[in-house]
């Protein structure tokens, strides 16, 4: 795995991940930054034997003999059933096949209807993921070698992770692992790199609005709908 | 028992009891050790489920909670790595991974695609640091947090322990977001857990 991304979700981001306090979508996110990212799992290791200490300080709890024992017959009882069924499964990626993080191969094979790519503009694909919670949208975006997507500002908060390729915006370039976040007010218009087409996995609690005067036009792909 | 822990204690040298333990049950399914585990981790496990102040979160799942995550770790421990963290943290993911599974079946009758610990999925790397340098990290953090000021601990106490999130505790503590995360980040700078984040110059130095 390589060390080169240069943006990274922020302090009190991988804190509340570490915790498990993150909401789901952000949760995916951060996730699919850390397949790429050296730095931020060792960090998230550290922030873990922090919520260790604070677990292994604290007064302990009386646990009763029996629950040992019920434990250890459960234990019995999975070890008889695991010999059949541990041959692993590996399914094929369907419709938006690619070599992503295990976490969004999962989300893809999960879904009962396979997501597929749907054109939203001239160069971008979007493909929706279901995850579950229903206050965010989870997607895979596609841009073509060179692609423009129209200028947008963001409703709510918007995280993307550069799966594959690269883009830039007004502000940087963002290359594979990088993590993004963009919140209302943070108007930009990303383009795809010349040398390739471009795939990013974001998440977004509410639709960009468009800031150009044609804008109105793409209204009715850029509703948000959480699968 | 005592000759393969003795072997195992040579291979995973430095390691505290409680790893060479765990890596016991991982290599050989070594139900004694898994039962020593259970003595040592069952009641810090039910403290941290009783410390929960997720909302949904009542009693009678402390002991639920000790079960799923003692399985667990029955059943995921051929992939506990000694040299990557002690086995207290390695059981403390499990456990917190768990705590949110619960709370997320509870709340949600449809059928969600992703476990907690799904998050985790790391790729296979050489680890970073010997054993020796993981163990001392541990005991240098610990160190360095039981030296905290009381309003950063209280915070950390409340993510970790209460499973509140950063928005939570400034509503609670009544104070303002930017005050609690300035608070955790100090903390995080006392303890040198460097963030990427707040250290990229640095980064693109080391390249």
């Amino acid at each position: 795995m390589n060390n080169k991304t240069r943006h990274h979700p922020d302090t009190s981001m991988l804190l509340e991940f570490s915790a498990g306090t993150l909401d789901t979508a952000a949760s995916i996110c951060v996730s699919a930054h850390l397949h790429f990212c050296a730095h931020c799992r060792d960090s998230l290791l550290r922030l873990d034997q922090v919520g260790s200490k604070f677990m292994e300080d604290a007064e302990t709890q009386p646990v009763d003999d029996a629950l040992l024992d019920n434990v250890m017959q459960q234990i019995d009882r999975l070890d008889e059933l695991s010999d059949a069924t541990l041959t692993k499964v590996t399914s094929e990626a369907k419709g938006v096949e690619g070599d992503y993080p295990p976490l969004v191969n999962k989300l893809i094979e999960a879904d009962d209807k396979p997501p597929r790519w749907r054109r939203v503009s001239g160069s971008v694909d979007m493909a929706r993921l279901k995850t579950g919670p229903n206050d965010f949208e989870v997607a895979l975006h596609r841009i073509c070698a060179g692609g423009k997507t129209p200028k947008h500002d963001h409703g709510g908060l918007e995280y993307t992770v550069v799966l594959k390729g690269s883009f830039s915006d007004e502000r940087a370039v963002y290359s594979e692992g990088d993590f993004i976040l963009r919140k209302p007010g943070d108007t930009h218009q990303p383009m795809g790199a010349q040398n390739g087409e471009c795939i990013c996995l974001s998440a977004q609690s509410a639709p960009i609005k468009l800031t150009s005067p044609w804008g109105f036009v793409m209204n009715n792909w850029l509703r948000i709908s959480p699968r | 028992m005592t000759g393969r822990v003795n072997a195992l204690q040579s291979s995973v040298k430095r390691s505290d009891k409680w790893s060479v333990l765990l890596t016991c049950v991982g290599e050989s399914r070594d139900r004694s050790a898994f039962a020593d585990l259970f003595k040592h981790y069952a009641p810090l496990i039910k403290s941290f489920a009783q410390a929960s102040r997720h909302e949904g979160w009542f009693p009678g799942l402390n002991e639920d909670l000790v079960q799923e995550v003692m399985i667990k770790v029955w059943q995921k421990a051929a992939g506990y790595n000694p040299e990557k963290a002690s086995a207290t943290t390695w059981i403390y993911t499990v456990a917190r991974n768990c705590r949110i599974d619960m709370l997320r079946r509870k709340s949600n009758t449809q059928h969600l695609p992703l476990e907690n610990e799904d998050y985790w999925h790391e790729p296979d790397e050489e680890t970073p640091t010997s054993l020796l340098q993981q163990k001392r990290s541990e005991e240098k953090l610990r160190e360095s947090l039981s030296q905290l000021p009381r309003e950063q601990d209280e915070i950390l106490r409340k993510v970790y322990l209460e499973g509140k999130s950063h928005a939570e505790a400034s509503k609670e503590l009544g104070l303002p977001l930017g005050t609690v995360k300035s608070r955790v980040r100090l903390a995080l700078q006392k303890m040198q857990i460097l963030v990427p984040a707040e250290f990229q110059d640095e980064l693109t130095h080391e390249q």
